[in-house]
């Protein structure tokens, strides 16, 4: 890891809107995979995630003047990631595309330990996620896929902690119901 | 080894002359404004350049007042009005949250301010404009739509459903446009803005359940795991 | 449709243990808990060209942005050229009435109704916009404004006939420009069909944003 990688986040940021338009790879190649399962499953496809990250990345240099603190880019870069989820997610939505999900599973390579059913189950739940609203989606991503706590969701998206709690026991209850229905 | 040339190049660009600036502000008038009218506003560019603020709009404003014949002193008032109302935008804008505005963002406030929107308004904008919005975009077409005649609440009120509803940048640009359609068959700006707001409601395009972030909470570090 | 029990929800939220449910609540708790476990958290890697993508798009504005050409209508769109002539309003004074007509081009459909006039683009930073004046007696029309350093001799209007209608064809860079029209070389008249601001001398400018696509109203 050169000296680079290692140089604070706000640094970098200064540096870039300083003129220094090279260094702003450092961002990239940090971010570019933290956010990426987030955007896969907001958006159902490991492409539609690569698109997503990308402009989101490329939007954060266009704005990044406007990076009130450049600290917390990560956060800031979430936020341009999530809303850009969000309009694409609208925008299929008008255009009556529902959320798809691919035959394998998102993340990738099919899996060699082959459990016919693990992966089965497994789909169906995608399938579940899909059908939810996508703020439930995201409550039920940040917190059991992404691993966060109430208060950390609530920082990241601006949601009261109460108001991710009725959206997540929403969520409970729609997906309960839509493997119900799956299975029978 | 980088800090240094950083600090390198941050030096230079304080060191540089500002005469070559100056200079250009001087061939742009010379010829279309009287000599006494460009040296006030050679003054006023100058404190302005010193507080950061865009330098162009006063230079087209002494030569638009000029080629209109309007008299000498009015030509400065409006040059130094204009400057007053640049310098209440990047405010409002720091205010709002921007570190650093940009020129475009600048000028945009300020042409905001002229259109009739208030300095209080102006920075609510711009922080319900962040961060997925452009200000210098979102200013421009507030600022529009007021110069329409559209009443400034109404202006805001219209862009924050939009903004709300997370529509893209080219949603927002087509506002006035749309506002133009309904006063072309007759309707007050008012009214007009009115009929695309139900318009809007009435195809569900406006967010439903979910409350947006407040734009000016801090957006925390990402405590995302490894 | 059963929900699940509340404790059942916050043994999912990760605030009960299994051991802290109620017993009958049990069987229930572990089938949620299958559930959730059953979602995939694996990590998604994204593709190894994506840096490159996202400098080159980054090298390209940073280069562009220089120019500070508009970047919000850089998305190629379709175009609708529309003219609109509002009704010409006579002035208090009684001279000859004017009214602005700006060409505007809004959204779709793409085909150009016949006889309508265009904002061709040149290349993509000069867009040829078209400016039209009901000024029935008036003797010179020019269109003065940012884009020509508000020079009342740099771009006369021609008479269209004997209706009074003066036209000129210009060609602007990408922008928003403030303009108005110059009635027999002292009369300056805004657009009443474009947006209007305060020019600080107590009058009124027409506002333009002439796009890669055209010029429209901002």
């Amino acid at each position: 890891m050169d000296s680079r990688n290692g140089t604070p986040d706000e640094a970098v940021v200064r540096a870039v809107l300083a003129g220094d338009v090279e260094l702003y790879a450092v961002l990239v190649e940090r971010y570019r995979d933290r956010y990426a399962r987030y955007a896969a499953r907001m958006l159902g496809s490991r492409d539609a995630a690569e698109d997503a990250v990308q402009d989101a990345l490329v939007r954060a240099f266009d704005r990044l003047a406007d990076c009130r603190e450049p600290a917390k880019f990560a956060g800031w870069l979430f936020l341009i990631l999530r809303n850009r989820c969000f309009a694409e997610r609208r925008r299929n939505q008008r255009q009556g595309r529902p959320l798809e999900y691919a035959d394998e599973a998102v993340a990738g390579p099919e899996r060699s330990d082959g459990a016919v059913e693990r992966r089965e189950s497994v789909q169906a739940v995608e399938h579940a996620l899909g059908q939810l609203t996508p703020e439930q989606r995201e409550a039920f991503v940040l917190k059991h896929v992404e691993g966060l706590s109430y208060d950390e969701i609530a920082g990241l998206t601006g949601a009261t902690v109460a108001s991710l709690k009725m959206r997540m026991h929403r969520a409970y209850d729609r997906l309960r119901d839509l493997l119900k229905e799956h299975e029978s | 080894m980088r800090a240094l040339r950083l600090v390198l190049i941050v030096a230079l660009g304080a060191a540089s002359p500002r005469g070559s600036a100056a200079q250009d502000a001087a061939a742009r008038m010379d010829g279309r404004v009287p000599a006494d009218v460009a040296r006030a506003v050679q003054a006023i560019a100058e404190g302005a350049r010193a507080r950061g603020l865009p330098v162009e709009p006063l230079i087209q404003k002494a030569i638009e007042g000029s080629a209109k014949g309007v008299p000498a002193e009015r030509v400065v008032e409006a040059v130094r009005v204009l400057a007053g109302r640049l310098d209440e935008a990047q405010g409002a804008l720091r205010e709002a949250g921007i570190a650093t505005p940009g020129a475009d963002a600048v000028e945009g406030g300020a042409y905001a301010l002229t259109a009739g929107l208030t300095a209080s308004q102006v920075r609510e904008l711009v922080r319900l404009s962040q961060p997925s919005y452009d200000p210098a975009l979102t200013l421009h077409v507030a600022a529009t739509l007021t110069a329409l005649g559209v009443p400034p609440e109404q202006s805001l009120q219209v862009m924050e459903r939009r903004i709300q509803a997370r529509q893209g940048a080219n949603e927002l640009l087509d506002l006035p446009n749309e506002v133009e359609v309904g006063m072309a068959r007759g309707a007050t700006p008012a009214e007009a803005t009115r009929e695309v707001e139900e318009t809007e409601s009435q195809q569900g395009v406006t967010s439903t359940s979910a409350a947006p972030p407040p734009p000016n909470r801090p957006a925390r570090a990402n405590p995302h795991k490894p | 449709m059963t929900n699940y029990p509340l404790p059942v929800k916050q043994l999912l939220d990760g605030e009960l243990t299994l051991a802290e449910l109620p017993p009958e609540l049990r069987a229930a708790g572990e089938e949620a808990l299958g559930l959730v476990a059953s979602v995939d958290r694996t990590p998604v890697t994204l593709s190894p060209t994506l840096d490159a993508r996202v400098m080159a798009a980054v090298r390209h504005r940073a280069t562009s942005r220089a120019r500070r050409v508009w970047r919000w209508f850089a998305t190629p769109r379709d175009l609708e050229l529309r003219l609109r002539v509002r009704p010409w309003a006579a002035w208090a004074s009684g001279l000859a009435a004017a009214a602005g007509v700006a060409l505007l081009l809004t959204r779709p459909p793409a085909r150009v109704p016949a006889g309508a006039v265009a904002a061709r683009v040149a290349t993509p930073n000069v867009v040829f916009v078209r400016f039209v004046l009901y000024a029935p007696g008036a003797k010179r029309v020019a269109v003065a404004g940012t884009f020509n350093q508000w020079d009342q001799t740099a771009a006369p209007l021609v008479p269209a006939g004997t209706g009074g209608v003066w036209s000129t064809t210009l060609a602007l860079p990408v922008g928003q420009h403030q303009y108005a029209f110059v009635v027999d070389g002292r009369r300056w008249v805004a657009d009443p069909a474009a947006p209007a601001v305060d020019d600080g001398f107590g009058r009124r400018n027409s506002v333009v944003a002439v796009t890669a696509q055209g010029a429209r109203t901002l």
